[in-house]
């Protein structure tokens, strides 16, 4: 095998959920036309046909149905791996994941484990319809017994997919949907680091980026961009979301100065809020600006034609950038 | 327009981002016409033959049949005008010119595919964008990348007003403060580190903050601006602590007891010498041995001779101790402390000189306990330390005499009939002249110039 493979996002997670399939016979794929079709992104395409139906299921269009029989498997030694089809059809799940996906571990005391992967595309920037451009990360970071991770390349949605599936915890993972076509190299040989870690994506001196999932690459380009104004951005996947990973984060603001968080789920009371009261707490003395957030705005996702002015794009970030410099 | 253009890879209708060379169909040199097959490229989905979409003369195919290209890529050069003569080498620029080929075939696409307007296909929605992206033009230079467009409040238009001064921040006008310090978090920790108060320091930062510069700048000002600021010419410092318990101590010896203080001053040159001796001696070559241990041994000699001195005051009655504990002052960094040496008078002379370097140690450590600085009898302060004289010592409560031991000076005296340089030094003594009289204050004073006179004939004589 290959010692890097160009792979897109989408194959990527492809290849990682037939690896663990094929590693494990406990592991399951169930969601909404995620057999005969391979899902509506394609994700898993081709599995049904080689690992058979019984553990490749095409469910009902009922999200809180496809968790409660996930929790029931789970809770047999299975490890399911449950699609949601859009991040906007996870709510009739709500109930089903924080009421028993994130207790049942605490209610029996640690006897009782679910090992259940949570797969969420999630976010914006496909000119879709309502319900399917949504990021709900914040409402189960908020959740205590779920552990939350988003994958911005294909090397890590290679091997967070794995990782994922290998947790005795429930996961939710959120697929970047608008990369799922954007190509990368992967080392299919070894993981670079374990499931909850950031990661510094590019390094930098002078203000620091944090971003996940889809606006890893939004905060690259600013971060390429910024080269012509002469300044340097250092870009930090923070990859899990619950539990946050701040060390790298904390090391980076104390060398920069600045920090601006990115992430297109609404500012208000999102996980920006949260990595800004972290960086203040550890860092004081070292900001000489407050961490500055670039979020969607604090409105319903709005129509497909005007997405493009509530994501975050560079120039937002850039903006930021110049707004931290102000200081 | 660029003579020699560069056609790159289009995307091909598959929303996939490269393709296979599969075959040149011409080479670097030919001539071809618009719109002639060049290339045999294969995607995912199929091989597609592309046009040309200039006319003109191959100079540069850039890459060999079997290689993936990506979308976007340059493939061929074509120079549009062959005619023209001799072409310059290819520069950077040229690169960097390219002109991006449009109007790639798009089949309608499954998902994954192709959507209009550089979309990817999928089954809800118009799709991603496969397009790059690009920052918006910006209207400052890259030189001047801080600096934003201040907020102006909408005004009725005016004649026109002035060009503002470029801003250095969002709020450049210097704000007036009222009462709170604005300063980031760096600069309040750098202000601490070096000792500023930011309360003095007028800022010149956004929103009148005070910047770094600032806080440095006032640093390195001379202590007289420092002084002009009200407020700093008295320093009020609380009265607690060993100073609170000195003060009142001092108070109560001092009204309490009548003092009466006594001079001699005494050539202690044999001492000197006797202490040199001493430190050449066995056993007494790691100890440390000053001339404060002279004065304790001379007055616990004394106090053997004279009892009365070592003894307290109590009303209806005087104490008479016959153990001596035998306190030594010692300034420390929380203020003057006296611990005191228990039973000094049964030490031999070399715990004598033990106990009192451990005493002074543990006192300059601020560690002495409690007990030791109780009980005391009589104290010695050795002013000498800090070059002076003599003084009048107050007596700590309780005891009847204190020593003050002055600083050892070389000075002209008569010695044997003639004046000579000897090591000279100034005892004070103060006593309770409740207890004690002038005579035996005196004779007690005397007792100790003897010995330091003369150690080796007070002790023959005394023993």
């Amino acid at each position: 095998m290959a010692d890097a493979e160009n792979l897109t996002l989408g194959k990527a997670l492809n290849t990682g959920l037939r690896r663990a399939m094929e590693r494990d016979p406990k592991v399951l794929i169930m969601g909404e036309d995620v057999g005969k079709l391979g899902g509506v992104f394609r994700i898993t395409d081709g599995l049904q046909k080689d690992f058979g139906d019984d553990r490749v299921i095409d469910t009902p269009l009922a999200e809180s149905g496809i968790i409660g029989t996930a929790v029931g498997l789970a809770i047999r030694g299975y490890r399911p791996v449950c699609e949601i089809q859009f991040d906007g059809f996870v709510y009739p799940a709500y109930d089903q994941i924080v009421s028993q996906v994130a207790k049942l571990h605490y209610r029996s005391q640690g006897k009782v484990s679910l090992p259940i992967v949570i797969r969420i595309p999630f976010g914006g920037g496909i000119g879709a319809v309502e319900h399917h451009s949504e990021s709900p990360e914040a409402y189960f970071a908020h959740t205590a017994g779920l552990k939350v991770v988003s994958c911005a390349n294909p090397d890590d949605a290679y091997w967070m997919m794995q990782q994922s599936i290998e947790s005795d915890d429930p996961i939710i993972f959120l697929e970047p949907k608008r990369r799922y076509w954007e190509k990368g190299p992967v080392n299919v040989d070894s993981a670079s680091l374990p499931l909850h870690a950031s990661r510094v994506a590019r390094p930098g001196t002078d203000v620091t980026v944090l971003a996940y999932g889809p606006m890893v690459r939004t905060a690259l380009d600013a971060a390429t961009a910024a080269e012509e104004d002469g300044r340097s951005l250092e870009v930090i996947d923070l990859r899990t979301l619950s539990p946050l990973d701040m060390r790298p984060v904390y090391d980076s603001v104390r060398r920069t100065g600045r920090a601006v968080v990115v992430h297109e789920a609404p500012g208000n009371l999102g996980l920006g809020a949260e990595v800004a009261a972290r960086v203040t707490e550890q860092c004081f003395y070292s900001l000489e600006a407050p961490v500055l957030r670039v979020t969607g705005y604090d409105t319903p996702y709005p129509a497909a034609r005007l997405e493009e002015e509530y994501l975050p794009d560079l120039d937002r970030v850039l903006d930021a950038v110049d707004r931290s410099f102000g200081f | 327009m660029t003579r020699v253009k560069e056609f790159n890879l289009p995307d091909l209708g598959e929303g996939l981002t490269e393709g296979e060379i599969l075959k040149w169909l011409v080479g670097e040199g030919d001539t071809i016409t618009l719109n002639q097959p060049i290339v045999e490229v294969e995607t995912a989905k199929a091989a597609v033959e592309i046009p040309a979409k200039w006319a003109g003369k191959v100079t540069k195919i850039f890459h060999p049949e079997g290689t993936m290209v990506e979308v976007g890529q340059p493939i061929i050069a074509i120079d549009t005008d062959p005619g023209a003569g001799d072409l310059p080498a290819p520069s950077a620029a040229s690169l960097a010119a390219v002109e991006v080929a449009g109007d790639a075939p798009v089949e309608p696409g499954l998902i994954g595919g192709p959507a209009p307007g550089g979309r990817t296909a999928v089954l809800v929605g118009y799709g991603p964008k496969t397009t790059v992206a690009k920052r918006r033009p910006r209207a400052e230079s890259a030189s001047a990348p801080v600096q934003r467009p201040p907020v102006v409040p909408h005004e009725p238009a005016t004649p026109p007003a002035p060009a503002p001064e470029p801003p250095t921040a969002p709020a450049p006008a210097a704000v007036p403060r009222n009462g709170a310090v604005l300063a980031k978090p760096p600069v309040r920790k750098l202000a601490r580190d070096l000792g500023v108060d930011l309360a003095d320091i007028e800022g010149t930062g956004p929103s009148g903050s005070i910047t770094r510069d600032d806080v440095l700048g006032a640093k390195s000002a001379p202590p007289a601006a420092a002084a002009r600021v009200p407020g700093e010419r008295e320093e009020r410092i609380p009265v607690k602590g060993v100073r609170k318990l000195t003060a009142e101590n001092m108070v109560a010896s001092a009204f309490t007891a009548p003092h009466v203080t006594e001079f001699l001053t005494v050539d202690v040159t044999r001492s000197m010498k006797a202490l040199e001796r001493l430190k050449g001696m066995p056993g007494w070559t790691d100890v440390r041995v000053s001339p404060l241990l002279m004065a304790a041994k001379a007055v616990l000699l004394a106090l053997r001779r004279h009892p009365m001195v070592n003894s307290t005051w109590a009303g209806d009655e005087i104490v008479v101790k016959r153990y001596v504990n035998l306190g030594i002052a010692a300034a420390t960094q929380r203020g003057l402390i006296v611990p005191n040496i228990k039973d000094a008078q049964e030490l031999t002379t070399r715990e004598l000189a033990d106990a009192m370097t451990a005493l002074v140690g543990t006192a300059r450590e601020g560690k002495t306990p409690p007990a030791d600085m109780t009980g005391g009898t009589f104290t010695i302060t050795s002013v000498g330390v800090f070059g002076v004289d003599s003084g009048t010592p107050i007596l700590p409560p309780g005891e009847s005499a204190i020593l003050a031991f002055g600083a050892v000076r070389e000075q002209p005296w008569v010695h044997k009939g003639k004046i000579k340089i000897r090591q000279v030094t100034t005892l004070g003594l103060s006593f309770d002249h409740r207890v004690i009289d002038g005579e035996l204050g005196s004779k007690f004073l005397r007792d100790i110039g003897v010995f330091l006179q003369d150690p080796e004939g007070a002790l023959l004589a005394w023993d």
